[in-house]
């Protein structure tokens, strides 16, 4: 990756910065951090002139760069990207900077006892047998020569740690099967299959992300399919966008399940029983502003029969759900979640949909704490259990 | 093989006391056990099991104080949850049920001790070489 701090800064353009603060109003970090003001903005300008801060004479790191508050606990969102207008990469910059703090042996702090940190780096050893695929009841079929892939990502270890919040695990992988099933899809599954890395990216942890990313590109090939089909947004942009930039071209079609679904029900494939429920969306960060799809998910939710009314911030406005990569949660991760499931609430709809099981954690660890819990008690469903269900139903 | 590579957690009351005990005894298990002393196993995290897998062990052993007996009154149960949560996942993993206990130990027991802890590497035998 790059060698130095200048490298970092001129491949994600932190030169252009202008200095305008557009970033700061936004950033949901910079609104919630109480310790001490933190911004992208200033983030920059400590990158670029270390105020009376001496910069490594090698990787071009500084002490305050480093030690800003934003440093590991930007949630890459890329909200300030859809405003910065000197394009600057904000997130990508962090990413790259991160890759080299961790030259100098910093990291950030990782929730959950890193569990998930080590599991993923785990999973790099070659020869791991993985036991993944106990979720495939005997309903659901797959078969060894589609040419479609279901890639489930880290749903079943997920399903282990987050089924005590009440969080669908492996339920949403069911889901997506029995779905795919019902569009005449037996998709391949594989056994061996490692988690896509998209944590270890965007934490600067490239060993791991590369190795894990070589690895399923390999399995990937060995299947012979031509399509990834994913339930979640980070595995979907990560083997989209990601894989090709820093793994190898795989010269596959990947695509979140949701945009799938939207497709079959504007060609007539699927009608969905309809549900009539008032309802609202979270726009994953890694579905809407990474990825750019907004409108899939909200057509299968117009299809679902669901009365969409918008949160007051949405699409490419849209609140994060608070924490990315399981690192730094804390107080303002709590903050955010909770405000933005007050801004669900606010719609009136008894139910918020969303598209990722990171951001239906999160939302739901905010409402397992009791206090101020009518204010946040709403309904949380994925958007892929929601569909099996109604074609289970209807 | 040669013996499979063991980290034994030990609470600090009756499974660290049984510890002690078998020393005093004589009691003998392999070289290749490794204990860790922590003051209680409801300090442990899942976390820390599979980060001791992560760097090379073979079996992870936790020995604690026997229900209604926990210094701190409900530290075993939190370890029952916290081995039953690091159970599943490095199941998920590809490991076997052999490769991560937890077991009761009462204070003093030096004999039990390393009764335990011997059966328990010896429940290896059929583990890999990693």
């Amino acid at each position: 990756m790059s060698d130095t701090m200048r490298d970092v800064i001129n491949k994600n353009r932190a030169w252009y910065c202008l200095d305008c603060g557009k970033c700061s109003a936004v950033c949901p970090i910079t609104r919630f951090e109480t310790r001490e003001y933190t911004s992208p903005r200033l983030l920059v300008e400590k990158a670029i002139a270390p105020a009376g801060a001496q910069a490594h004479p090698e990787s071009g790191l500084n002490q305050g760069f480093l030690d800003d508050l934003l440093f590991w606990s930007c949630l890459t969102c890329k909200r300030c990207s859809e405003l910065c207008p000197a394009d600057v990469h904000f997130s990508e910059f962090l990413r790259d900077a991160r890759a080299l703090a961790r030259g100098v042996g910093r990291s950030g702090e990782c929730t959950h006892g890193a569990v998930i940190q080590t599991w993923g780096r785990m999973m790099t050893a070659p020869d791991l047998a993985q036991d993944r695929l106990d979720w495939l009841d005997d309903g659901l079929r797959t078969s060894d020569g589609s040419d479609t892939v279901y890639f489930s990502g880290c749903l079943p270890y997920y399903d282990v740690m987050f089924n005590k919040l009440g969080a669908e695990g492996t339920g949403i992988a069911q889901a997506a099967v029995r779905i795919l099933n019902h569009l005449g899809i037996e998709p391949q599954v594989m056994a061996d299959e490692r988690c896509c890395g998209h944590d270890q990216l965007w934490e600067g942890d490239f060993d791991t992300f590369r190795a894990l990313a070589t690895l399923n590109l390999e399995r990937l090939a060995a299947t012979g399919a031509k399509r990834v089909v994913t339930t979640c947004p980070e595995c979907a942009r990560t083997l989209k966008v990601d894989y090709p930039h820093f793994a190898g071209n795989h010269g596959l079609e990947v695509m979140h399940l949701s945009e799938l679904l939207a497709s079959s029900i504007d060609a007539g494939l699927l009608q969905l029983p309809g549900l009539g429920l008032e309802a609202t969306y979270q726009d994953p960060c890694r579905l809407g502003r990474h990825l750019g799809v907004y409108d899939a998910p909200r057509a299968v939710m117009a299809g679902l029969g669901l009365n969409l009314t918008e949160m007051e911030r949405s699409r490419a406005t849209s609140l994060c759900c608070g924490t990315s990569c399981w690192t730094s949660c804390g107080q303002v991760s709590k903050e955010i979640q909770v405000q933005r499931l007050k801004e669900a609430k606010a719609t009136g709809a008894g139910l918020l949909v969303t598209a990722c099981v990171k951001c239906q954690i999160h939302f739901k660890c905010a409402q397992d704490d009791p206090a101020g819990a009518d204010e946040v008690d709403i309904e949380i469903r994925d958007l892929t259990t929601l569909v099996a269900d109604a074609l289970r139903g209807g | 093989m040669k013996d499979p590579k063991v980290i034994v957690f030990t609470c600090n009351w009756n499974a660290y006391s049984g510890l002690e005990t078998a020393g005093v005894a004589g009691e003998s298990y392999p070289p290749s056990v490794h204990p860790i002393k922590v003051m209680c196993l409801g300090r442990l995290h899942p976390g820390l099991i599979l980060q001791a897998f992560e760097k090379g062990a073979d079996g992870v052993l936790l020995l604690g104080c026997p229900p209604g007996e926990c210094h701190y009154e409900f530290g075993n149960q939190r370890a029952e949850e916290v081995v039953r949560e690091a159970q599943a996942m490095v199941r998920l993993l590809g490991y076997g049920e052999e490769q991560l206990k937890l077991e009761w130990v009462a204070a003093g027991e030096g004999q039990a001790l390393a009764g335990t802890v011997r059966a328990f590497v010896a429940g290896l035998n059929g583990v890999r070489e990693r």
